[in-house]
């Protein structure tokens, strides 16, 4: 047997729901057996009824779930077919799982020979634990639905216990975002520092060499100065060289000058360009664009040429970022004040004039934190890169040769067949923090650009 | 002083030559603009063609007849047990294989192996499951070709098979239909049985395990931070937070999940559990925010006529605050997830890339998903997978279109200037 959680989630919701049914009833009734109004409708009473029997058993769950496999795998080892394991940390663990894995049922042999007597133990001790989890969520949703019937009263106020249990889920709800970057932090943080146990953080931002070998932490091998000029060549200036001219002249034209109708079908174009998976962009980049821009430069003499370039990663980035730069744009325009506009106008000034060298530069901040946003996004963009640009770390400023990126480096570092430990996953996490750091700087001041600029127009 | 060369005079020569110069340029500006919005259509509608002139052939594949005769080439199987979940290995097991090698170069001469897939037995197989009738004499069985003569059959491209295709296709041996094992199979090593059925449902499994998180727990944060919320400290850190999360190349949760779900709960690998996981985190901070506008955008007259007649302030968000922002906060979760439905980054790095040759039975089995199944594709040598993965593209951007125009369509439905 094993442990079925997703199941006994739904019996469980079950169980609340009778609760429900139950806690109403009892409420109406108990308020006509007393002849007095109730102080909360009976649907309070039904939710609090069900809430008490549904959350501490849910939390129950979830706890263990997480715990058993411990508590499991302990009861495995104190058994007598356990004694003559190895103490071996490695070799213990690939033993254990392959009992794991045959007493749950996911693996018909066991792998391993050592493996065979554990089975049995195994499969006692997590019906055990199974067992025991299920009898005591049961006990404990009883209990609290119990507890809850008992505390039904006509003036009993299950409103306001019942709107505080809301509001704690939604304080709840709000703090996963600061868990999520607690989370991020952290993580990068910690596999960083272990990084950086092998491998010095200058060596890492001032290094002029990559090429991670495998396993040990070799010196100068490790130096990301080659990623960081190739993310800055495809996602700062080739995707920007296209996406700025292209999303600003969009903008203009269609705030200025389209008529509404074409605008409103345009509009939705440019947002199936945003809506375009990367991975799609990338195979078009790598099957279509990237062909035809080395046989342009063969053409132009340039001999090595390479099917992978930068030059076709950041055409088809910058692409994909015209429509964001294009709205950024847009609503920065259009928050400009029309009496700017007007007075412009009316002194003589052509639209074109009147956007260049009145709307443009009121527009400006607003504009930049856009770009700001736009380079953001182009250098975390990954399947563009991974596909179209190539993993060899040529620090080269011809657009034609292939150079790599700092999340083309991370998948590639992450991807292969090696322990998590190595210096080279490691180093994947010391990317990660180096990017997680300049975009999170690029967005705080890119957002606090563009909030003082709303702010001064309002 | 002659008034006709004064600068500012209306008709001198001067002034009408500078005005032509700026309603030039005015016209040149307006050009440049008209110029940006087709090139960015152009592009568009390039990578569309593209697509689809590729990837519309990947949808059909070629069979070629071959007579198949039962009575000469017995199958010695139990009939009666062709319903049980061991049918496959049994036919297997019974050489059937062979007894399709041998009448295909009977039919198609000795270098038939090199013309039909290595895989035709298996639909033998299948077409004797459905009706074991067919072990009793001679029929003709549409064999799948091997990926070459698919490709030469459907482009007439010149290729070392053309010469055999142009004769089997003048001896009407030959038909190119609907390929439905490509939305039936899971990934494959031949072109000829792969299919996006695997990915597709890996994907939906994904999908809808990060909606039922991501969903609820961002509708509720939006909730509290638009409508109960105090300002202090802890509110704008939760702010500021969630405005950055948004912002985070989506990588960086790959490298999240791998850290914590994988290596530190030690979750399956590769499963659609810690991939929705890992997408309802990315999207949460999406929905939120689209959330947080669609509730702003409720007028304080609803919130106080609510109040007004006693409703508490749970009951006035859950009631009429809620209810009147839905809409809005739909259009916006739909469009989050179709972004977390076209995401591939953060999934490479839980191990959704590995070679998935199953349909994923649950939660916790590995899979991969569509957008991953594209990739995959992209970097295999054989020719045939190139139309496979544009017509696995097709159905990626069928799906996240009808997505987007949903939302489009609910927003127009349902939104309320109030």
């Amino acid at each position: 047997m094993t442990f079925n959680a997703a199941a006994l989630l739904i019996l469980i919701a079950g169980l609340a729901l009778i609760g429900w049914l139950v806690g109403r009833a009892r409420s109406t009734l108990l308020a006509r057996r007393a002849g007095t109004k109730l102080h909360s409708r009976p649907q309070y009473h039904g939710w609090y009824v069900a809430l008490w029997l549904f959350a501490p058993a849910t939390l129950f769950l979830a706890l263990w779930v997480s715990i058993s496999p411990a508590m499991v795998t302990n009861e495995v080892l104190e058994s007598p077919a356990a004694q003559s394991l190895s103490a071996v940390g490695f070799e213990r663990a690939a033993i254990l799982s392959d009992a794991r894995a045959v007493a749950q049922g996911k693996q018909q042999m066991v792998r391993m020979e050592k493996a065979a007597p554990l089975v049995q133990p195994y499969q006692q001790a997590s019906r055990k634990y199974a067992l025991i989890g299920v009898i005591a969520m049961f006990a404990l949703a009883l209990a609290g639905g119990l507890y809850a019937f008992t505390r039904i009263q006509p003036h009993f106020r299950a409103r306001s216990r019942v709107e505080k249990i809301v509001m704690g889920a939604l304080v709840l709800a709000s703090l996963i975002a600061i868990l999520t970057t607690f989370g991020i932090v952290l993580s990068l943080l910690f596999e960083s520092i272990r990084f950086f146990r092998l491998v010095s953080p200058a060596e890492l931002l001032f290094g002029t060499t990559w090429n991670p070998q495998s396993g040990a932490a070799v010196k100068d091998t490790f130096g990301g100065i080659p990623l960081f000029w190739g993310t800055v060549l495809i996602g700062a200036i080739i995707a920007m060289i296209v996406a700025i001219p292209i999303g600003m002249m969009t903008a203009v034209y269609l705030t200025q000058y389209a008529a509404p109708a074409v605008r409103k079908w345009v509009k939705p174009c440019l947002e199936i360009l945003a809506g375009v998976p990367t991975v799609v962009y990338g195979y078009f980049a790598a099957l279509t664009v990237a062909p035809a821009l080395r046989e342009f430069a063969v053409m132009l003499g340039i001999s090595n040429a390479s099917t992978e370039s930068a030059l076709a990663a950041g055409i088809v980035m910058g692409v994909m970022i015209i429509p964001f730069v294009s709205s950024m744009a847009d609503d920065s325009i259009n928050a400009v004040p029309q009496s700017m506009r007007d007075g412009s106008l009316a002194l003589g000034a052509t639209p074109n004039e009147t956007i260049r060298q009145v709307l443009i530069p009121a527009a400006l901040p607003g504009v930049m934190g856009g770009i700001l946003l736009a380079v953001s996004r182009a250098i975390g963009e990954t399947m563009i890169v991974v596909m179209a640009a190539g993993l060899s770390a040529n620090l080269t400023a011809n657009p034609f040769a292939s150079v790599t990126t700092v999340t083309a480096q991370i998948v590639k570092l992450l991807t292969g067949d090696q322990e998590f430990d190595s210096a080279k996953t490691l180093a994947a996490f010391a990317l990660g923090l180096v990017l997680f750091t300049v975009t999170l700087l690029l967005n705080i001041v890119a957002l606090r650009i563009v909030k003082k600029y709303r702010e001064a127009y309002e | 002083m002659n008034k006709a060369t004064s600068p500012t005079d209306w008709k001198g020569q001067a002034m009408q030559s500078r005005i032509a110069r700026r309603y030039a340029s005015e016209r040149r500006f307006k050009l440049f603009g008209l110029a940006a919005v087709l090139i960015s259509g152009a592009f568009l509608a390039f990578l569309l063609i593209t697509m689809v002139g590729n990837g519309a052939r990947g949808f059909t594949y070629t069979h070629v007849a071959v007579p198949i005769d039962f009575k000469e080439m017995p199958l010695s199987i139990d009939t009666n047990r062709l319903g049980d979940d061991d049918a496959d290995q049994m036919i297997a097991n019974a050489g059937l294989a062979d007894i399709v090698a041998f009448a295909s170069e009977e039919a198609l001469g000795s270098d038939a192996a090199s013309l039909i897939s290595e895989n035709a037995w298996k639909e033998v197989r299948t077409a004797i499951k459905d009706d074991p009738q067919l072990l009793n004499g001679r029929h003709n069985f549409d064999l799948p070709t091997s990926s070459a003569v698919d490709i030469a059959a459907k482009t007439g491209a010149k290729s070392d098979v053309s010469a055999t295709v142009q004769q089997l296709k003048s001896e009407g041996k030959l038909s190119t239909g609907i390929h439905w094992p490509f939305f039936r199979n899971a990934d494959a090593t031949d072109p000829a049985v792969a299919g996006i059925w695997g990915a597709l449902k890996g994907s939906v499994l994904t999908i809808l395990l990060a909606f039922i998180i991501a969903f609820p727990t961002g509708v509720l944060a939006a909730l509290y931070l638009e409508e109960y919320a105090p300002k202090n400290r802890w509110t704008d850190l939760i702010e500021v937070s969630i405005n950055n999360l948004a912002a985070v190349p989506s990588i960086i949760f790959g490298l999240l999940a791998l850290a914590v779900f994988i290596n530190w709960f030690g979750l399956c690998q590769a499963s659609p559990l810690v991939g929705g996981l890992t997408l309802a985190l990315m999207t949460m901070p999406v929905i939120v925010i689209a959330a947080r506008n669609a509730i702003k955008a409720v007028p304080p007259s609803i919130r106080d006529a609510a109040l007004g007649v006693g409703a508490s302030p749970v009951q006035v968000v859950f009631h009429h605050v809620l209810p009147l922002a839905l809409p809005g906060i739909l259009t916006g979760t739909i469009i989050g997830m179709a972004r977390a439905l076209g995401e591939t980054a953060p999934l490479l790095l839980i191990g959704m890339r590995a070679f998935i040759g199953d349909v994923p039975g649950g939660l916790c089995s590995p899979s991969t998903v569509l957008p991953m199944q594209i990739f995959l594709w992209s970097d295999e040598v054989d020719r045939g997978f190139v139309e496979k993965t544009s017509a696995a593209i097709i159905v990626l951007l069928f799906v996240l279109l009808s997505m987007n125009a949903l939302a489009i369509y609910l927003r127009n439905k349902f939104e309320k200037r109030w």
